[in-house]
């Protein structure tokens, strides 16, 4: 096993998240792009980690952990935003939540 | 060449199972991630999420990240997939998700476009590299207690903002969530 | 003899790998057959436990009630787990027209693996832990997160509102008490300084003047937060009083209501060795794990201390069954936040009080100072709050 591989499945993953981000219309679903492209970014801090020359340098893990916390916190206030958007205009469809247009 | 494989399985399974310890779930972190992005039944979706969550920490256990893997189970798969179901609960959509998408007129296959152009960027560049091509190191371990030195000692700093953070989302996400007051 | 008891798991499997390798088994097959057989004997032990504690359960409870139970297959009727079993697996399986076939099926296994999973790091004796893990703690509770899943898999998978009501109360119920639960859990680890459950385990070893047990639980912040993890691991396991997601009277069982035969025996296994499990981590993060209470006691062999307390802290529970009510959804939720919550914090503050005190006398009054105040602010407040008086209705007047 290589470096190469690692990086390749974190590299379809993180197209995996845009292209969901891009294609689907449900701010839920842009969520969970979002999401499986920070899944993608910790994969290449884990990976690199673990093929550095100084796995007692515990960067990369750090990275990780702060990571999840910001994602958790992302994910928490997204969805409450999601929900309010629900209650006020009776949909969650990112495309049609745009009063503030000209 | 069969024979070969045959002969190293035998001589030492673990160490030549070793790699699938990482490639299998990796494998199912892919599928469930894809059968995420396009099923149209969102509860599905979710589940699928969860399920590549569940893969994804177990990729990390499986490359000696183990502190970090059961974290990423634990707010991953305890919270924020829960979270993203009830979301999904209380927002029942009264009609069926549209087509198109946030860009106006890009369109599920133009956003496919683009990522799968991405794509193969990145593993052009990722197969070109010569530092990918560095062989497996030994394997590395990360005891708890130095994670939790270092955590407390060289990046005390971010773990408090980190806090500061958390507890501002938290009261963020009720406030915005509350119902108006009468 | 004591000796013999105390190793005779470990040699006993010892024994016999050695047969098998002077057959010529090769080292690695050796490695795996050892764990299969740790794996068995430890599911083996808790399907017992299930087994027993599903009788014993209607036995106690008859007897709190003053009636007689289960007492027509066997002796005492101690055979009715085998009556129920063979019900159970010969009922049909119904699913219904409306259900997500997939989801409602993968529900009842989804909800067993972490049942078992979580067995692997618990200390079961001197020595016998089946997985040494370092963040042996993390681990239990992050694989225990897997639960809500399968409770909104089989909510929503069975597509019947009381089921879907049920699955929501159940994981806002979930994910209310884990929080009380891992802070009072952390405090243990946070005093041993590892999370390690061996070694949270050997921190409370040894007895002061030579008969007290340093069990976490006799301090005044472990006896908090173990009372804190007590009332969690009862919400988290479903247990009355916080039976709610379940009340069979308002919502037909909840999100078990589409369930039938096998597949409700298997919640139903999977509730009660869920229960088992976190009276084990109950038992192992304050109760001193497999430490006998008295120095002489110690002829005991350490794996039957652990049996014991588990199965003691399962009775209290099965007591607390049949002496409380049910509580209503918005106080469960509101008793986890506002009162839960902040006394695990409490807990949390007072034990770094009372260990950087000296863990002496001072340190002990200082740190039930720090524990009691809030505890009777918290009183006072909702005793004003909340005084008994008329009862007044809100809506039929």
């Amino acid at each position: 096993m290589t470096l190469q591989i690692l990086l390749a499945i974190s590299a379809v993953l993180f197209a995996l998240g845009l292209a969901a981000v891009l294609s689907r219309s449900n701010a839920i679903m842009i969520l969970i792009g979002i999401e499986l492209m920070l899944g993608a970014a910790n994969l290449n801090f884990i990976s690199f980690w673990r093929f550095s020359d100084h796995p007692s340098d515990l960067t990369g893990l750090l990275f990780v952990i702060f990571s999840i916390a910001v994602a958790a916190a992302e994910a928490a206030v997204g969805l409450a935003i999601i929900i309010l958007v629900y209650r006020n205009l009776r949909t969650v469809e990112a495309d049609d939540a745009n009063q503030l247009k000209g | 060449m069969m024979h070969a494989a045959l002969e190293s399985f035998c001589a030492d399974p673990v160490k030549f199972l070793a790699p699938w310890f990482v490639l299998l779930p990796a494998f199912v972190l892919l599928l469930s991630a894809a059968a995420a992005v396009v099923m149209r039944n969102l509860i599905h979706a979710a589940l699928c999420l969860t399920l590549s969550f569940i893969a994804l920490g177990v990729v990390f256990i499986a490359l000696g990240a183990e502190f970090v893997g059961l974290v990423q189970l634990l707010v991953y798969v305890g919270a924020v997939a829960m979270v993203i179901v009830f979301a999904i609960l209380l927002t029942r959509p009264e009609q069926l998700e549209k087509s198109r998408s946030v860009f106006s007129g890009i369109g599920p296959a133009g956003g496919a476009a683009i990522a799968f152009g991405l794509l193969a960027t990145l593993l052009g560049f990722i197969f070109a590299s010569p530092l990918a091509k560095k062989p497996l190191p030994a394997p590395a371990v990360a005891p708890v207690a130095n994670i939790g030195e270092a955590l407390m000692g060289n990046h005390v700093v971010a773990l408090i903002v980190i806090g500061v953070l958390l507890t501002a989302a938290l009261v963020g996400a009720a406030v915005i969530a509350m119902e108006d007051q009468p | 003899m004591t000796e013999f008891l105390e190793n005779a798991p470990i040699a006993l499997l010892a024994w016999f790998l050695g047969i098998l390798g002077s057959f010529g088994v090769p080292g690695w097959m050796l490695e795996i057959i050892s764990a299969l057989i740790v794996i068995g004997t430890v599911i083996g032990i808790f399907l017992g436990l299930f087994a027993l504690a599903s009788v014993m359960e209607r036995k106690i409870l008859a007897r709190v009630q003053n009636r007689f139970g289960p007492n027509r297959v066997g002796p005492f009727g101690l055979f009715q787990p085998v009556a129920d079993g063979i019900k159970m697996i010969t009922k049909e399986d119904l699913v219904p027209r409306g259900a997500d076939r997939i989801v409602h099926f993968l529900a009842p296994v989804v909800m067993m693996v972490p049942a078992l999973l979580v067995l692997a790091i618990l200390p079961y004796g001197r020595g016998m832990v089946p997985a040494e893990l370092d963040a042996g703690i993390l681990y239990f509770f992050a694989v225990g997160a897997g639960t809500e899943v399968a409770v909104f898999m089989a909510g929503w998978g069975s597509n019947n509102k009381y089921s879907m009501l049920g699955a929501m109360r159940a994981i806002a119920q979930l994910i209310s008490y884990e929080i009380p639960l891992v802070m009072s859990g952390i405090t243990a680890a946070m005093i041993a300084g590892s999370l390690m459950p061996s070694a949270i385990v050997a921190a409370q070893g040894g007895f002061i003047f030579g008969f007290i047990p340093q069990w976490f639980v006799l301090t005044p912040w472990g006896f908090t937060a173990g009372l804190i993890f007590y009332i969690g691991a009862l919400a988290e396991s479903n247990r009355s009083p916080f039976d709610l997601p379940e009340g069979e009277s308002e919502l037909v069982a909840g999100h078990l209501t589409e369930y039938s035969g096998f597949k409700y025996a298997t919640f139903f296994m999977a509730e009660y060795v869920g229960m088992f499990a976190i009276c084990g981590m109950l038992v192992t993060l304050f109760l001193g794990g497999w430490q006998a209470p008295l120095p002489f006691l110690t002829i005991i062999p350490s794996w039957a201390w652990f049996l014991g307390k588990v199965c003691f802290v399962a009775f209290t529970m099965i007591w607390v069954r049949a002496t409380l009510p049910r509580l209503r959804i918005d106080h469960l939720l509101a008793f986890a936040w506002k009162f839960l919550l902040p006394m695990s914090f409490a807990a949390f503050f007072s034990a770094a009080c009372w260990h950087f005190a000296g863990r002496g006398l001072v340190a002990w009054l200082l740190s039930l100072a720090i524990v009691a105040i809030p505890y009777l602010a918290f009183g006072i407040h909702f005793s004003s709050r909340f005084a008994i008086s008329r009862r007044t209705y809100r809506f039929s007047e």
